[in-house]
């Protein structure tokens, strides 16, 4: 049976995992925004600023991510993607 | 004894707020946090007795409450007086020069809504305190309430022992910092009840040795407090209440959690509802996973502090970041525990309260559109809860953020050190005896010389961060040197191939225990290849050099 994992195929699983994980960036549509700011209110980091003025989320701060995905899943409009 | 130990604070009263604190292990702060956010409403007036430096004065009035405030000391008094004016609730607050035995004369009858006495009544003595809750019974207005706060003998004679030996070494130390002491209560609750009060225990801390009691003047409660009014008996579908305590059991699991804390099987409680202190149907509803420690440090962060219901959600066992991230703690998981408990019956809102660092893997859209309950996410820590919910559910940025500081890194420094230092060391212990103290040494050292350094090491991954560790490791071997201290050549390559090797590891797998992290096991291959080369010199130089 070759579909049970073994210990290697486990153990590369999980590096590919990570290695993803280490590259995967925000992608961030503007024009979907409709500024419900759901992002910014469970952003850990404090990525995201919200624009009043605008009715937007900026991001502002891409460099702080970590890649949790929290925006990602909590935003109603699809606006945010992790790739 | 008392009235020596009160000689003491008239003298000192800056240091009997601090004393009070030792003494109660902090509980003080609590129990008038609960006072002032559980009973007091604009516009009430209240009298405290015995007001001490302010403290609970100025939180009320800054409630919105006209209060009066009563003490026997001079001293206190402008103390109190100086934190009134610094809050500027001089319009609020009336302070008095007054003894307890004198507000029967001095104030109206029914004049008051509420009357409160933290840490008063057991200086008094027996016949005084007697006098004294005749006279509250005179002042309070129709429905109104007396609230006593004070330090008691536990019932039991196991709490009663625990008591003891707690207080004593306290009171010790309390006295030689800051002069200041208390006397405790004994039967309080029967002199209430044969003063005519209606009353009961509101709220007890410290293994029932601090106790608020809750006393009113008829059995029939009146009906503006009835709606809020409080359940003794549990509703239907909810499974116990949650109450911060420590015992052996808990205090083994911290300990045992400390080293072994990603060691499965991961201790966890029945999922379900709880209430939290005394809820009622207007409480919110806190929502977490079923990790052991996760539950007892919501409880112990909110307890007393708060009444809540507390719904908990199958996150098998993991905390709510790491099951999120997982798949563990899902939208389906938080509503099958609300669908399985019966919250719509016990609370009349539908607002539940969702942790945010499980944000990112419990869908809050989809627990809205199934159950048609709101989803607000709470502070990142639980310890800001209460005053998120204080401020209506308003999240500062500080609620919001994630951070690391120096407690939270030498307490995750040692859970990894559990796993990894084991890892380690027992091949060490068994295969390389005279290495052991040495590489345990080092290895302890630069985990928690990393742990504290952590936030000034340059760069953000944990690869990056060991070159600085290892200059600075190096740097401390050389410096050993220079002090005057010998090591033969062979053996000084030994150290430096050896700490070279640590530091590596430490700094790039402590990285991986940081909030912060990100992909940190994508450093393995790198990690392996550091350790490969180093076992390559540390196997080739000597054969070169001919050392050893």
């Amino acid at each position: 049976m070759n579909t049970q994992p073994t210990l290697l195929s486990s153990l590369k699983e999980h590096l590919q995992l990570a290695r993803e994980l280490r590259h995967l960036e925000i992608q961030f549509y503007p024009q979907k925004c409709k500024g419900v700011w759901q992002c910014y209110n469970v952003c850990p980091v404090g990525c995201w600023t919200p624009d009043y003025a605008r009715r937007k989320v900026i991001f502002h701060d891409p460099e702080k991510c970590i890649a949790c995905g929290a925006c990602v899943l909590q935003c109603p409009e699809d606006a945010i993607e992790l790739k | 004894m008392a009235t020596v130990f009160m000689k003491w604070l008239e003298t000192s009263p800056k240091n009997y707020d601090r004393g009070i604190n030792i003494l109660t292990l902090g509980r003080i702060g609590r129990v008038k946090e609960r006072i002032s956010n559980s009973y007091v409403h604009p516009g009430m007036h209240v009298l405290e007795i015995g007001c001490g430096t302010g403290t609970l004065t100025t939180m009320m009035a800054a409630k919105g409450a006209t209060v009066t405030g009563i003490d026997a000391s001079p001293a206190m008094l402008s103390e109190a007086e100086k934190k009134v004016t610094q809050q500027k609730l001089e319009e609020r607050v009336n302070l008095k020069y007054m003894d307890a035995t004198l507000i029967g004369e001095r104030f109206a009858q029914a004049s008051f809504d509420l009357v409160v006495s933290t840490l008063v009544f057991s200086e008094l003595p027996p016949d005084e305190q007697r006098y004294v809750l005749q006279a509250c019974k005179k002042l309070l207005a129709p429905g109104g309430r007396l609230l006593i706060a004070d330090e008691v003998v536990p019932s039991q004679a196991l709490a009663k022992l625990a008591f003891y030996l707690v207080r004593l070494p306290l009171v010790l130390v309390t006295w030689l910092l800051t002069r200041t002491s208390t006397a405790v209560l004994r039967d309080f609750e029967a002199s209430l009840r044969q003063a005519g009060f209606h009353t009961y225990r509101a709220a007890s801390y410290l293994g029932n040795s601090l106790v608020l009691y809750e006393s009113h003047l008829t059995q029939g409660i009146p009906p503006e407090v009835l709606a809020g009014e409080r359940q003794a008996e549990l509703p239907a579908g909810v499974v116990g209440r949650l109450e911060h305590q420590v015992t052996l059991r808990t205090l083994l699991l911290d300990l045992w959690l400390l080293f072994f804390r990603i060691i499965p099987p991961y201790p966890k409680i029945r999922p379900g509802l709880y209430a939290l202190g005394n809820p009622d149907t207007r409480s919110p509803v806190l929502v977490t996973g079923n990790f052991d420690l996760t539950v007892r440090r919501l409880v112990q962060a909110i307890d007393s502090r708060l009444d809540a219901w507390v719904l908990v959600a199958d996150s098998a066992g993991i905390n709510v970041w790491c099951a999120a991230g997982g798949g563990y703690f899902t939208a389906e998981k938080v509503i099958a525990a609300l669908k399985a408990s019966n919250l719509e019956q016990v609370v009349k809102h539908h607002a539940l309260i969702l942790p945010q660092l499980c944000a990112n893997g419990v869908d809050g859209w989809r627990i809205r559109q199934e159950t048609g309950w709101g989803v607000h996410w709470g502070p990142a820590r639980a310890v800001d809860i209460p005053a998120y919910l204080a401020g209506r559910r308003k999240k500062t940025d500080e609620m919001r953020w994630v951070r690391f500081p120096l407690k939270d890194r030498l307490e995750m420094v040692t859970v990894t050190l559990g796993f990894y230092g084991l890892l380690i060391l027992l091949p060490v212990f068994l295969f390389w005896r005279p290495m052991f103290w040495p590489v345990a040494f080092s290895l302890l050292g630069l985990s928690y010389f990393y742990a504290v350094v952590h936030p000034w090491l340059p760069g953000r991954d944990g690869l990056y961060k060991s070159i600085p560790l290892t200059i600075v490791a190096l740097a401390g071997l050389f410096v050993y040197i220079a002090l005057g201290n010998s090591l033969p050549t062979g053996q000084l390559f030994h150290w430096i191939v050896g700490l070279t090797g640590l530091s590596v590891f430490t700094a790039a797998e402590l990285q991986g225990m940081s909030p912060l992290m990100r992909g940190e096991q994508a450093n393995w291959g790198w990690e392996a290849l550091i350790g490969l080369s180093l076992g390559a010199i540390y196997w080739l130089i000597p054969l070169i050099t001919g050392w050893r």
